[in-house]
């Protein structure tokens, strides 16, 4: 049995470069609290965590269904403000606000989707991108209760300690990632989704000829998004202890759509590079206020321009070669595929 | 099996099928032939349940305002208010127009999306070789993206796709459009091998009518939106007309 495990590994793994570097990408982050506990670093690389599922729900809807969702700041912040509200009027613990804040989520997915079913392309993105700008509008019309552009604040922390915290952010991360992965890995032979997902960005008409119920499939990655984007959010406000009108702001819908396509769109492990490259470098250029946006807008534009796929597909594409024959990935310096042989020159 | 009663389809005030009525019974091949434009791909749409979808996603829009009336039935059930995939569900495939298969898949990938139906992962597996068996060009060509593929191939992709919830009608749409007519022999070879060895009563939407008399028991003839008539390959051509005006023969 663990000598199965490890032969898997060994294949699934070690061979595949983009995998392995995956794999050594975990290991850093595990040890970095050991070499330093300096709290702003630690603070970063956990909304760093964050963020990565956030970015990575909006690709597992919009990058793997083709539903371009222009506000996935909606569930960001309905989790956010579903958590802070029931911690500090009900003082519910965060581990219970945070699962009820991202079902909150689930349920705005659900609402967002009964319009969406039945609008394509554009028209789509333009009513997804009106939602949150509604709920915005709720809570400033009810600024007693939502504390309007103050935000719901002094909710509970999840720990004391910024390690801690930072390892809840990490494990979260990794499973929230492992499980979307999963969900739209169209090899997976544990799940159906991720072809049903491809089927469906590609051709509804073709996908419904072939018995697929494309709407319930659509609901589901509405509802899935919307979840793990509440997690985030979720977390986000213990984190901060705060929830406020900046968790639904465009601005926040906007970012999570240029970390994905910075990284590389429809391949998960894409947002998460684009999450862990942008956001730290935005932090630290913090202390260059007048030119920071100026420098994100220049990165974005010039990695997009010579890897248009995204900075994460670009560099897997070069370290992976895929043998002609079978389709496997190979490390770029092989001249035969390791399982067939085939020449792969 | 089939039973087409009554079907109207308009697109706004063109009528695309005026008053359609076909029958098929299990087991036969039926040819529905006429030129470009009769409303075969039509009438093979609203069997399959996608105009009914057309109609449900387009209102509210420029091109709403489509009619759809008439019965379904499929094996004594009523099918023309169900979706598209309930109907797929009961044994009614479509292999639409040009085939449609998901470019960005690979051949067997797609084969899979449409082995979707399948209750076991073993059931997947029997139907993949039953339609490797069929058609090995596709084996051959399992990981390769279905973008590239020939047209012969795609066609045959879209029909293995159609075949992998082993239904028991198959509605096919001008599979031979495009073709080289070595090409379609070969595939025309096997649609007759579909329904001779696996059993599949088909029907088959056709503009090349040599090779749709050849192979059907029976054809309708289609023109303008009407089912002029329908008969064997040998009653059609007997009758002037017909086989004049609407086959061009
Ligand atoms: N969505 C649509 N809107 C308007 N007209 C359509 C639509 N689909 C088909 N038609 C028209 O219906 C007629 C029949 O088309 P079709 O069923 O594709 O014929 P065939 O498959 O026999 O060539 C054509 O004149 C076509 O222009
Ligand atoms: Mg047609």
């Amino acid at each position: 049995m663990i000598r199965r495990l490890l032969k898997d590994f060994q294949g699934d793994v070690v061979a595949i470069p983009g995998r392995l570097l995956a794999l050594l990408f975990f290991l850093v982050l595990i040890i970095i609290p050991v070499i330093t506990t300096d709290s702003y670093l630690l603070r970063t690389l956990a909304f760093a965590n964050i963020f990565a599922i956030f970015a990575v729900s909006w690709d597992l809807l919009s990058g793997y269904t083709g539903q371009i969702n222009f506000g996935h700041a909606l569930f960001f912040g309905v989790a956010a403000y579903t958590s802070a509200l029931l911690n500090l009027k009900l003082g519910l613990p965060p581990w219970a606000t945070i699962p009820i804040g991202a079902l909150a989520s689930v349920v705005a997915g659900v609402v967002v989707c009964l319009p969406a079913l039945r609008l394509r392309g554009p028209y789509l993105s333009l009513v997804t991108l009106a939602f949150p700008l509604i709920l915005l509008g709720i809570i400033f019309a009810f600024t007693d209760f939502t504390g309007g552009e103050l935000g719901v604040s002094g909710i509970a922390r999840i720990s004391n300690s910024r390690v801690t915290d930072f390892y809840i952010s990490f494990a979260v991360m990794f499973v929230s990632v492992m499980i979307m992965w999963k969900l739209t890995d169209a090899k997976s032979a544990l799940v159906r989704t991720g072809i049903i997902f491809h089927a469906i960005r590609e051709d509804e008409i073709a996908a419904r000829a072939s018995g697929i119920n494309t709407i319930r499939y659509k609901m589901l990655a509405f509802a899935v998004g919307g979840f793990f984007a509440g997690i985030a959010g979720a977390f986000h406000a213990h984190f901060m202890r705060i929830a406020g009108p900046a968790n639904l702001d465009l601005f926040l819908s906007f970012q999570v759509i240029i970390w994905t396509v910075f990284g590389g769109i429809t391949s998960i492990y894409g947002p998460v590079v684009g999450v862990f490259i942008m956001y730290p470098l935005m932090e630290f250029l913090r202390v260059l206020p007048e030119i920071r946006m100026m420098i994100f807008a220049a990165i974005v534009v010039v990695i997009l321009l010579f890897m248009p796929e995204g900075i994460a597909v670009f560099i897997r594409d070069k370290m992976e070669r895929q043998c002609p024959r079978c389709k496997l990935s190979n490390v770029w310096w092989r001249k035969t595929c390791r399982a067939c042989s085939a020449n792969l020159r | 099996m089939l039973e087409v009663k009554n079907v109207t389809v308009k697109f706004d005030t063109a009528m695309v099928l005026d008053d359609a009525n076909l029958k098929i019974n299990k087991g036969e091949l039926v040819g529905l032939v006429g030129p470009n434009g009769a409303g075969k791909t039509t009438l093979l749409r609203a069997i399959a349940g996608l105009i009914k979808w057309q109609k449900e996603v387009t209102r509210g829009t420029r091109n709403a305002n489509v009619t759809f009336e008439g019965t379904v039935e499929f094996e004594g059930e009523r099918i023309d208010k169900l979706s598209a995939h309930e109907i797929a569900r009961r044994g009614l495939a479509l292999c639409p127009e040009r085939g449609r298969p998901f470019v960005e898949m690979t051949v067997k990938d797609n084969l899979l999306a449409g082995g979707f139906l399948c209750k076991s992962s073993d059931e997947i597996k029997n139907n993949l070789v039953k339609v490797y068996e069929l058609f090995p060009r596709l084996k051959e060509r399992e990981n390769q993206v279905s973008g590239t593929l020939s047209g012969g191939e795609r066609q045959m992709l879209c029909i293995g796709r159609a075949l992998m919830h082993q239904p028991k009608l198959l509605l096919v749409d001008e599979p031979s459009s495009g073709l080289a007519p070595k090409l379609k022999e070969d595939l025309f070879k096997r649609i007759e091998d579909i329904f001779k060895e696996l059993g599949v009563t088909i029907l088959l939407a056709e503009q090349d009518i040599s090779f749709a008399f050849s192979l059907s028991s029976r054809s309708y003839v289609m023109s303008r939106g009407h089912i002029i008539s329908q008969g064997t390959a040998k009653e059609l051509l007997a009758d002037e007309t017909i086989r004049k005006t609407y086959l061009g023969l």
